[in-house]
C-alpha cells in the first residue's frame, strides 16, 4: 500500500464516520420523537446545529486546557476511526488491533475531564466525576467482552475477527451471552437512559457540557457523531460479522445504535453507585459465564 | 495585570465570503437552542408547544439548560425586580448572536401587575427584545407564530436588520445600564464586562458610553475568583 493511498484513507475514514454519525444522531432524535408521538427534527438538523455552533460570534474560552480538552475529545475518536476497518478501507487497523482501539476510546472522556476541570463550574465538576465513574463501570464489562471475542477468534485484529466471522458464523450466534453483555455495556457507553446520571439536564445542567458554548459545544456535537458511529461499527465488527460492503455494514451499525435509544425511555435514571453496581454485576456475570464456555 | 485582547479584522478576500455568511445565517435560523426563564403563569403554554401537539423540534428549536449553550432567552411572565437581576445576569452570559423573546402581556407593559411596585414593567428597557408575544396567556399557536417570526428575522437580518437586536445592547449600553441603575441602585454591576466585549467585537458606538457607564466605573470593583473551600 503506498503512502498516497493511506493518506486518502486517513482522510476518508473519519469523513465517512462523521457523515454516517450525523445520520445516526438524526435517527436517535427521530426515534425519541416518534416514541413521544412527535414529528421530530428535519433531515439536516444535526448539520444545522454544528454549523450554527461553529458560527457563533462570541466564543468563550476558559483557558488553554479547555481548548486542548475538546481537541482531545474529538481527536481521540478520529484516532479510533482510522483504527476501525470498514469495507474497502483498512487505515492503520492492521497495525493496531482492538486493544489499541479500546485505549483510544478512553481518551475522549479524559480530554473532557481536563477541559471541564478548567471551566471551574461546580455542575461541570460533578458531571465529569460522575462520567468518569460511569466509564469505570462500563469499561470492565467492555474489556471482558473484547477479551472474550479476541480469545474466541484467536486474533486481536478487527480485520482477522471479521474474516473469521465471514468464514464461519456471526459472533452473536457462537457466543450470545457475550453479545448481550456487550449490548449492556453499550448502553452505558452511549450514556443512554438508565445510565445517564452524568448528563442529568434538570439536576446538574447537562454536567460536563455546562460551560461549553459555541465551537466547544460544536466540538462535542461532532464528538457525539463519532461516538455513535464507533459504537455501532465496533459492535457490528465484533458480533455481527462486519460487512463486505457498506450496504451490509451500515444497516447493522444503525440497528446497534437504534437499540439503546429505543429502550431508553422505559427506564428511570440510576444513581452513580447503582450504575456501578448494575454494570459490575449483570454484564460482568454474563461475560464471565460466556468466557467459561469460550476458554 | 490586564491583558489587552484584540481581534485583528482581516480584510475579507474570499469571493465566497457572503455565501458562507448566508449559509451560517440560514443555519442559525434553522437551529435555535432555547433557554426558558419561566416566571409566574407563563410556563403553562410551553409544554404543549414543545411536546406532541405542536412539536417545536420540527422547526429546529429545542430546549437547552444553560445560558452558555442557548440562543434564545425566553422570558414568560412578569419579571419582578429581584428576578430581573438574574435575567440580566443570564442574558449577559449568553453567547451572541442571542435573541430574547418576551411572552405574555406582563413583559410588554406589566400586564395585570402594572400597579405593582416590585415589577419591572417593560422588558425592552433593560435588554433588547427581538419578539414580543402578547396575550394573557398567548396560545401555543401564538408562541409558534412568534418563533417563526424570529426565524424569518434571523434569515432576513442582512436586508432588514431585524434579527440583530442583541447588537443594540452593546451599541447603546449606556441606555440599558441607566434603566438598570434606576432600579437596582448606583452600585449595580454584573460579572460580565459589557464595555470590554463591545470593544473586542467592534460594536462600540458613541452611545455605548455616557454618564451611567461613568457611574459604573466609579463603583466597579474587580471581580475576584471565589475562595474554594468546604464549609
Amino acid at each position: 500500500m503506498n503512502a498516497l493511498h493511506l493518506m486518502a484513507e486517513l482522510i476518508f475514514m473519519p469523513l465517512i464516520a462523521f457523515i454516517v454519525g450525523m445520520m445516526m444522531v438524526l435517527m436517535m432524535r427521530k426515534i425519541a420523537a416518534r416514541l413521544q408521538r412527535r414529528i421530530g427534527p428535519p433531515f439536516f438538523q444535526p448539520l444545522y446545529d454544528i454549523v450554527k455552533l461553529y458560527g457563533k460570534d462570541t466564543q468563550i474560552s476558559h483557558g488553554l486546557i479547555h481548548d486542548i480538552g475538546i481537541i482531545m475529545a474529538v481527536g481521540g475518536y478520529i484516532g479510533a476511526e482510522i483504527l476501525l476497518p470498514v469495507p474497502g478501507m483498512e487505515g492503520i487497523a492492521a497495525k493496531g488491533g482492538v486493544i489499541t482501539l479500546s485505549y483510544f476510546l478512553m481518551i475522549p472522556s479524559l480530554g473532557m475531564a481536563l477541559g471541564v476541570g478548567q471551566c471551574a463550574n461546580p455542575n461541570g465538576s460533578i458531571g465529569i466525576s460522575r462520567a468518569l465513574t460511569a466509564m469505570l463501570a462500563y469499561d470492565i464489562p467492555f474489556i471482558l467482552v473484547v477479551f472474550g471475542a479476541a480469545w474466541h477468534y484467536q486474533s486481536t485484529s478487527l480485520i482477522g475477527m471479521i474474516e473469521y466471522q465471514q468464514m464461519h458464523q456471526w459472533g452473536i450466534v457462537e457466543m450470545p451471552l457475550l453479545a448481550i453483555a456487550g449490548l449492556f455495556a453499550l448502553q452505558g457507553m452511549l450514556g443512554k437512559q438508565p445510565f445517564e446520571i452524568y448528563i442529568a439536564p434538570a439536576e446538574i445542567a447537562t454536567g460536563p457540557m455546562v460551560e461549553m458554548s459555541g465551537k466547544y459545544m460544536g466540538g462535542l456535537f461532532v464528538m457525539q457523531t463519532f461516538q455513535l458511529y464507533t459504537a455501532g461499527v465496533l459492535y457490528a465488527s465484533l458480533f455481527l460479522g462486519g460487512g463486505t460492503s457498506f450496504l451490509t455494514l451500515l444497516p447493522k451499525a444503525f440497528l446497534v445504535v437504534a437499540l439503546p435509544m429505543s429502550i431508553a425511555f422505559m427506564f428511570p435514571r440510576y444513581k452513580t453507585e447503582d450504575v456501578i453496581r448494575i454494570l459490575w454485576k449483570w454484564p460482568v456475570m454474563l461475560a464471565l459465564i460466556s468466557l467459561a464456555f469460550i476458554l | 495585570m490586564k491583558k489587552e485582547l484584540k481581534i485583528i479584522q482581516k480584510e475579507r478576500t474570499n469571493p465566497l465570503a457572503h455565501v458562507f455568511d448566508d449559509f451560517i445565517s440560514f443555519c442559525q435560523s434553522k437551529s435555535l437552542f432555547m433557554l426558558h426563564y419561566c416566571t409566574g403563569c407563563g410556563a403553562i403554554e410551553l409544554p404543549p408547544a414543545m411536546t406532541s401537539r405542536f412539536d417545536m423540534e420540527r422547526l429546529g428549536i429545542q430546549p437547552m439548560v444553560t445560558p452558555r449553550q442557548a440562543d434564545i432567552l425566553l422570558i414568560t411572565g412578569y419579571v419582578s425586580i429581584k428576578t430581573l437581576k438574574r435575567v440580566i445576569l443570564t442574558y449577559e452570559q449568553m453567547q451572541s448572536p442571542k435573541y430574547v423573546i418576551g411572552i405574555c402581556s406582563c413583559t410588554v407593559n406589566g400586564g395585570m401587575y402594572w400597579q405593582s411596585y416590585a415589577t419591572a414593567k417593560k422588558l425592552n428597557e433593560y435588554m433588547p427584545v427581538d419578539v414580543y408575544i402578547a396575550g394573557c396567556m398567548p396560545r401555543p399557536e401564538a408562541v409558534m407564530e412568534g418563533l417563526q417570526r424570529l426565524k424569518d428575522n434571523i434569515r432576513n437580518d442582512k436586508k432588514e436588520h431585524k434579527g440583530s437586536a442583541w447588537k443594540d445592547y452593546f451599541n447603546r449600553y449606556d441606555y440599558y445600564l441607566g434603566n438598570q441603575q434606576a432600579l437596582f441602585g448606583d452600585d449595580w454591576q454584573t460579572p460580565t464586562d459589557i464595555i470590554a466585549e463591545a470593544k473586542l467585537y467592534d460594536l462600540e458606538t458613541e452611545e455605548t458610553y455616557g454618564k451611567h457607564t461613568k457611574l459604573l466605573e466609579k463603583h466597579q470593583t474587580p471581580l475576584l475568583p471565589q475562595e474554594m473551600r468546604i464549609k
